[in-house]
């Protein structure tokens, strides 16, 4: 085989390969990263001028440990109802406990004064879309696809529920269980 | 034959000279005007009615409509209240929330409501009162909407403090606004009443007084018809003894000079052959001239009989000219007349009946010789000429005679018609003969016209159809003279 003739070979396969990868990549869409359906977001009314919270302070709001937002708005927590995987994700990511646990935990606050509201309990990701659409001072969380323009999503540590680095996922939940 | 007099007929006066003239198209006029007036009176009640409807319509779309509008206006805010206050009644979140749902979809379709009545509103007060209620119930939602966040956050008291302090002004506020919209839709539906009660009034106003004039116009026309009919019937009489009168001094005299010839040649009066033959010679005129009058009156009966039918067959006009000259020769000749024929070369034939025409022609040259006055000329002239399209032959018969005044020639060709000067003049006729000439012109498919001046002569034109493609072989035949027959 002359030299030539191998140098256009590889040319051609290189120039293949090139256009494949960019043709996948044109199949698989935008530049936006798909939000993962597994990732657990956390949402507030749109009125609310919180965009980020770290996770501790995250796990204090939902501890009741944490009455107003800054414009002196009341925290108002929601909740699925037990045994929903989103739940769990939530208690154990977030409050780094277990169901009992965080039961116990607002028994002994509201007996102690210690919390300040106990969550509101809903059945449904729409109830709980809507309730904090509701409510202005409300705080919940969803699948991220469930996501829509009624509510407002906020940061988790600086993350958007899209990015890799987003530190709550619902599908570690799944595989502990 | 007659010449027309200055006023033959009874004396009327203005008013029924025009009713005469009126009357005379009344029937049809009467017809026409009452068909436009009925057709006026139509057009005007299907108008009203048409514009009623619309006006009832739209009456009914704006008030009846609207307050249907209003209503689920009202309807909804109420519902919207209702479920915010539902929410209050529970603690399950869950219930809360679809409270708050179905709060918030009545309130969406109160807002929707209010933008379609704002979109409607066409005068400033529907404009400022629908911005007002916009603006109310704006506020009203925003109470609502903190009622309805204190309620799902669980703090029922300050959300029963909140509506009662707010909330509840509020919606009092928007419950005004919309019974002011209310009101002023019923006060517009009373102004849209009003307005179809005054084009209903308008229009019953309208149907009677064109239904009075129809009946007063009808009444008007039918004394008209009554009135000249009768001005008609008295006149006939009057044309129809002057007739006899007439006819028996014309027929009078002849018979007198026939008689008193007879006596003097049965009483031996006259003697020699020289005499004898003077006094027939007298008793020949005048026996041909009564003769003439009988035959006039004839001529004048059969054309009146509408069961008569001629005979139509094209004719040479040259022909029909040289029979009516032969058979007119001797009177022509006797009168002292010359006559001065012209007819175009070939002209075409003309459809029509050679008796019936003959005894027309014979009667305008009769005229002629009677009234030709002292010039004792008398012109023929027949000519092709094309009246609207259509081809005709013109036989025109001139005189430089007396000629007649310009008030009678409407009346020459009416029957029994003779001028006062032509009576005074002793000018013999029956007044038959124009009038016989016009109905025999008309029968076939012709007219007569006339143009005269008076002092200076007048020319009575036979206007004749020409003879149609299919019937030109008949053409070729001679005429036939045995077809000069006595109606």
């Amino acid at each position: 085989m002359q030299p030539w003739f191998r140098r256009l070979i590889v040319a051609a396969a290189a120039v293949s390969c090139l256009y494949g990868v960019g043709m996948i990549a044109a199949e698989h869409g935008s530049d936006e990263p798909e939000p993962d359906e597994n990732n657990l977001a956390i949402i507030v009314n749109t009125a609310n001028p919180i965009d980020n919270l770290s996770l501790p302070e995250l796990r204090k709001i939902f501890l009741g440990e944490r009455a107003h937002w800054p414009n002196s708005r009341r925290i108002t927590l929601v909740m699925m109802e037990p045994g929903q995987p989103e739940r769990k994700a939530l208690i154990r990511e977030v409050c780094q406990m277990s169901e009992s646990d965080f039961t116990r935990h607002f028994l002994n606050g509201v007996f102690t004064g210690e919390v300040f509201a106990t969550p509101k309990t809903l059945a449904s990701p729409v109830g709980v879309r809507k309730f904090v659409f509701n409510v202005p001072g409300a705080i919940g969380y969803l699948r991220a696809p469930e996501v829509d323009s009624s509510v407002k999503v906020i940061k988790v540590d600086g993350h958007l529920p899209s990015d890799k680095e987003y530190p709550l996922h619902i599908l570690a939940e799944r595989a502990a269980r | 034959m007659t010449r027309p007099e200055q006023d033959v007929s009874i004396p009327v006066r203005a008013r029924d000279r025009a009713l005469r003239v009126y009357s005379r198209y009344s029937p049809a006029v009467l017809l026409l005007v009452v068909f436009s007036v009925e057709v006026g009176v139509g057009w005007f009640v299907i108008r009203d009615w048409h514009t009623a409807g619309v006006e009832t319509r739209q009456m009914y779309a704006r008030s009846v409509l609207g307050l249907r509008q209003i209503g689920d206006l009202q309807y909804q805010a109420q519902e919207t209240r209702r479920s915010t206050l539902y929410a209050l009644t529970t603690n399950d979140s869950n219930l809360q929330v679809a409270y708050a749902d179905q709060s918030r979809d009545a309130d969406r379709r109160v807002t929707d409501g209010i933008v379609a009545y704002l979109q409607e509103a066409r005068m400033p007060t529907e404009i400022a009162l629908g911005q007002k209620l916009q603006r109310d119930w704006s506020a009203y939602l925003k109470v609502r909407d903190e009622v309805l966040a204190s309620i799902l956050e669980g703090s029922t008291k300050e959300a029963v403090d909140m509506d009662l302090s707010g909330g509840v002004p509020s919606f009092d506020r928007v419950r005004q606004d919309l019974e002011e919209v209310k009101r002023l839709y019923d006060e517009q539906a009373s102004e849209q009443l009003a307005l179809v009660d005054a084009s209903s009034h308008r229009s019953i106003i309208r149907l009677v007084s064109v239904v009075c004039f129809t009946l007063v116009f009808a009444t008007f026309s039918v004394w008209a018809i009554q009135r000249n009919r009768m001005l008609s019937t008295v006149q006939l009489a009057k044309l129809q003894m002057d007739f006899v009168a007439s006819i028996s001094h014309e027929l009078r005299t002849p018979l007198a000079v026939i008689q008193s010839a007879a006596e003097n040649i049965a009483d031996g009066v006259v003697g020699g052959k020289e005499q004898l033959a003077k006094y027939g010679s007298v008793i020949r005129n005048q026996s041909r001239q009564v003769t003439e009058f009988v035959n006039q009156i004839l001529l004048y009966a059969a054309t009146r009989d509408r069961r008569h039918r001629y005979v139509l067959r094209p004719l040479a006009v040259s022909e029909l000219i040289n029979s009516v000259l032969r058979n007119t020769a001797e009177t022509v000749r006797t009168a002292g007349f010359g006559i001065e024929q012209h007819i175009d070369p070939d002209l075409p034939p003309v459809m029509g009946d050679l008796a019936a025409l003959s005894q027309c022609l014979q009667s305008l040259l009769g005229n002629a010789v009677k009234y030709g006055g002292s010039s004792r000329w008398i012109g023929i002239r027949a000519f092709s000429q094309e009246v609207h399209g259509r081809r005709e032959i013109a036989i025109a018969v001139t005189d430089r005679g007396i000629g007649i005044d310009r008030s009678e020639i409407l009346h020459i060709f009416e029957p029994f018609y003779r001028s006062a000067a032509v009576s005074a003049a002793q000018i013999h006729g029956t007044g038959l003969g124009l009038s016989t000439a016009r109905s025999i012109a008309e029968a076939m498919g012709g007219k007569l016209s006339v143009q005269s001046k008076l002092g200076a002569g007048s020319t009575f034109t036979l206007h004749l159809p020409v003879a149609k493609q299919q019937h030109l072989p008949a053409a070729a035949e001679p005429p036939r003279r045995d077809a000069i027959a006595q109606p």
